[in-house]
């Protein structure tokens, strides 16, 4: 198991200087002179050459990119370059934002996903199943941002039972912070509920036709018990749902995150990006990128314990 | 259509009943406000003169400010005085005045605090000219300039001339921990989601700013701003005007206040990188070929007016008269064209980014209808600043200024981003009348400026202007905005209960 581990954190570091690398030179096209931006029209010529000199952007590409990395293995990800504070404060800053929303959407859509996705599954055909069938269709149809945006409207507007924007942090008062993450992580958990749901549903369905299932149920085992092994037989489909949902929801966040005005990776990049602030883009990306390794990490473990067929693989 | 009318109905019922469900403040005593982006800084050297005066005005007191008609009102300067060749602003400052650190504010104070904003290059637009800062006593200063410059107080009044501590200021550190004399302190904040300050009761000017609690939320999303006005956690925002209809039905406020004007810049008016341009007859043409009104009703919401000008209507430079001279004519504008031996049109490069995408199809179209092949170089924002002026003509939004003389300087005779090298210097009937300007007094100053604008208008379709835009704030009824050419948002003594 450790050396399986091993060998997914070394492809993870490889992914991570690739993905960076991309960025770094994706970032320098895209943006051919942040000093602009930066020091605001009304900056001379000199001025901007003086700022480019001290940002370091008067050297070659790859100079830049191997001074970057050089401090960012040692945890230094640099300072902004549009608020002079370092990214790494930043970062830390809205991670928690990002990171509450997105595994609150995940908590919601796997809880509500797996009992839809089991239910449909073990009663197919039934009316229970046509309905997720038809919620399925709908919410993959709907546009996120139109149901955050109805989600505002009733809820936060109309009800007033949430704020419509903003972020409450647990420490300040835990029951603000379920409020402020509540309709964003609704939002979120939609679209990934029909996902897993439809998932696990086909699962099931394929498991429940296996001959060990007839065994066990001619064994004398309670419709619990085969409900059980059918679960657990059907669960790496769903768990592989959910990790690849938790991934891409982090960067889904952006819109959600712009929709309640929530201070988190999302936004960080957004305006990053709007200005040309290279040291925060590459450590958004980094920080996601590990995010993403863990992921997968957790996953992979995660599968071998469910199925020790899969380790020895 | 019996269904139809039925959904529209309960649309309207549940707007009317959001917008009437807005709590009834009685006595408003927490200001929230929604401004449409963060703080650029701290320091009031690096910060952007147009969206950052709410968060800077809380903390900070500067030296001049401006009224609603754009002129200059005293604040921690008490009076001022030009000498008779201009050269030399001898300033009286407060020294009643105490920075959150414990130290005071005198003339010394505030000659290191105009070094910090001179060396700056955002603050640094307002000092220009200066060549020399000197403390004469405890309360006065001098500032000399190289050669006269009208447009420094009003853009000291605009926010160039927030004071700071000079310990801070000496120290670095304004960026991450902003020392002020402002009429609030910062209580805490999440940067880039909230600010939260509260009022110093003992503030030399503490009857200006009534409210007790300021709070700031930097929403980059016009809906979200819009949906958190309704939902009753702001009290004032930047507004889109496309939702005054449904802020009028709840009772808000609708402030509008000029901000730019929107149209083609052109900046070869010799012809000399494209010829067609050089004639008098094909820039009469452009004019003449946009739909202003239309283009305003359609793209900018109506907030703004349709004017062919570049000055405001209260400026007193904007000439009623000049308003006719362009009407809207595809057929007056194709024989100007002919005219000038061009009735095939020509061909030409712009650029665009997406900020300007919106105004597009109707270049695109409007030129179709002349013969002009156009083709777009697509860029980003920033590049579009660095790039646009090496084109010959660009679409363009361009701030204006309450201020006449310092809008005629912004507009045509400064190098600004939107105009690097001004070609007026090309023609000397122009040259003498801007050395005319600058040489006059500041009533003839502004006799003169209204006499360029008629003929930089209507004899040299100098620019192709649609409209000046509007910027739009929603408040509640409580709560009163008075806009300011000039600012993005206003600062906080422009936030007054109703």
């Amino acid at each position: 198991m450790t050396k399986f581990i091993a060998k997914r954190l070394l492809a993870g570091l490889i992914l991570l200087a690739a993905v960076c690398m991309g960025t770094f030179f994706l970032a320098h096209l895209a943006i051919s002179d942040p000093t602009v931006a930066l020091l605001g029209s009304s900056a001379t010529p000199e001025q901007q050459a003086v700022l480019a000199k001290e940002l370091g952007l008067d050297r070659p590409l790859l100079v830049q990119f191997q001074a970057w990395l050089s401090s960012a293995i040692t945890g230094d990800l640099g300072t902004s370059w549009r608020n002079q504070q370092p990214v790494w404060d930043q970062i830390v800053l809205r991670v928690p934002v990002t990171l509450s929303v997105v595994s609150f959407a995940i908590l919601i859509s796997a809880f509500v996903g797996v009992v839809c996705g089991l239910i449909a599954g073990l009663n197919p055909g039934s009316t229970f199943d046509k309905g997720v069938k038809i919620a399925t269709v709908l919410l993959f149809a709907l546009p996120g941002f139109w149901i955050s945006l109805m989600l505002v409207i009733w809820f936060a507007v109309r009800l007033r039972w949430f704020p419509s924007f903003g972020y409450v942090s647990p420490a300040v008062s835990f029951g603000g912070w379920i409020r402020s993450i509540t309709l964003p992580a609704v939002a979120l958990a939609l679209g990934a509920i029909v996902m897993i749901a439809e998932q696990l549903r086909n699962q099931v369905i394929a498991v429940s036709q296996q001959d060990f299932v007839r065994t066990l149920r001619s064994r004398g085992l309670s419709n619990f018990r085969v409900n059980l092994h059918i679960l657990r037989n059907a669960s790496p489909a769903a768990l592989t749902v959910i990790a690849v949902l938790f991934a891409s929801l982090l960067s889904g966040a952006i819109v959600v995150e712009a929709i309640f005005s929530l201070p988190g990776l999302g936004q960080l990049t957004q305006s990053a990006a709007q200005i040309g602030d290279i040291p925060v883009l590459l450590g958004i990306t980094m920080v996601s990128v590990v995010f993403v390794v863990i992921i997968y990490v957790v996953l992979d473990i995660a599968l071998g314990w469910i199925n020790p067929k899969v380790r020895l693989k | 259509m019996q269904f139809k009318h039925k959904i529209i109905a309960t649309l309207s019922a549940v707007a009317l009943s959001v917008g009437l469900s807005a709590p009834a403040l009685a006595q408003i005593t927490e200001l929230k406000i929604g401004n449409f982006l963060d703080i650029t800084s701290w320091d009031p050297a690096m910060a952007d003169i147009g969206f950052d005066g709410p968060y800077l005005s809380a903390i900070y007191d500067p030296l001049l400010t401006v009224d609603a008609n754009g002129d200059v009102q005293p604040v921690l300067a008490t009076s001022w005085e030009y000498s008779e060749d201009f050269l030399t602003l001898t300033m009286d400052v407060r020294t009643d005045v105490t920075f959150t650190d414990g130290s005071g504010f005198n003339a010394e104070v505030a000659a290191a605090n105009l070094e910090h904003l001179q060396a700056s290059a955002r603050s640094g637009e307002a000092y220009t000219k200066v060549s020399d800062i000197s403390v004469v006593d405890e309360d006065t200063i001098t500032i000399t300039l190289k050669e006269r410059d009208d447009t420094m107080l009003y853009l000291m009044g605009l926010g160039r001339s927030y004071m700071a501590s000079a310990a801070a200021i000496e120290a670095g550190t304004l960026a991450q921990t902003p020392v002020g004399s402002g009429p609030y302190t910062l209580d805490s904040s999440v940067p880039g989601s909230e600010y939260h300050f509260v009022k110093k009761t003992d503030h030399w000017d503490a009857s200006t700013y009534p409210y007790e609690k300021v709070s700031i939320y930097p929403i980059l999303d016009q809906t979200a701003r819009h949906n958190a006005m309704l939902s009753g956690q702001l009290n004032v925002a930047f507004a889109d005007p496309i939702n005054n209809p449904q802020a009028e039905m709840g009772g808000w406020n609708v402030t509008e206040s000029l901000a730019g004007w929107v149209g083609l810049q052109i900046l070869d008016h010799d012809g000399e990188r494209l010829a067609p341009l050089g004639d008098i007859r094909v820039r009469k043409a452009l004019n003449h070929a946009f739909d202003g009104a239309a283009i305003l009703q359609a793209i900018g919401q109506g907030a703004g007016v349709k004017t062919n000008q570049v000055f405001t209507a209260a400026s007193g430079v904007h000439d009623p008269e000049l308003e006719g001279q362009y009407e809207f004519s595809i057929e007056k504008a194709k024989e100007l064209m002919a005219e000038a031996g061009y009735a095939d049109g020509f061909e030409l490069s712009m650029p665009m980014s997406p900020i300007f995408a919106t105004w597009q199809p109707v270049v695109q179209q409007t030129f179709n209808e002349l013969g002009i092949t156009v083709t777009w170089d697509d860029m980003q924002m920033p590049d579009y600043q660095i790039n646009a002026p090496k084109y010959p003509m660009f679409i363009a939004f361009i701030a204006i200024d309450s201020d006449p003389v310092a809008n005629f300087a912004r507009q045509f005779s400064t190098p600004q981003w939107y105009n690097p090298s001004p070609d007026y210097v090309l023609y000397a009937e122009l040259t003498d009348m801007v050395d005319a300007i600058r040489d006059a007094d500041p009533e003839e100053q502004i006799r003169l400026i209204k006499i360029l604008n008629k003929r930089l208008t209507a004899d040299l379709a100098w620019w192709v202007v649609w409209y000046q835009a509007a910027n739009t704030y929603h408040s509640v009824s409580e709560i009163s905005v008075t806009g300011i050419t000039g600012m993005m948002f206003p600062t906080l003594r422009f936030i007054q209960p109703k």
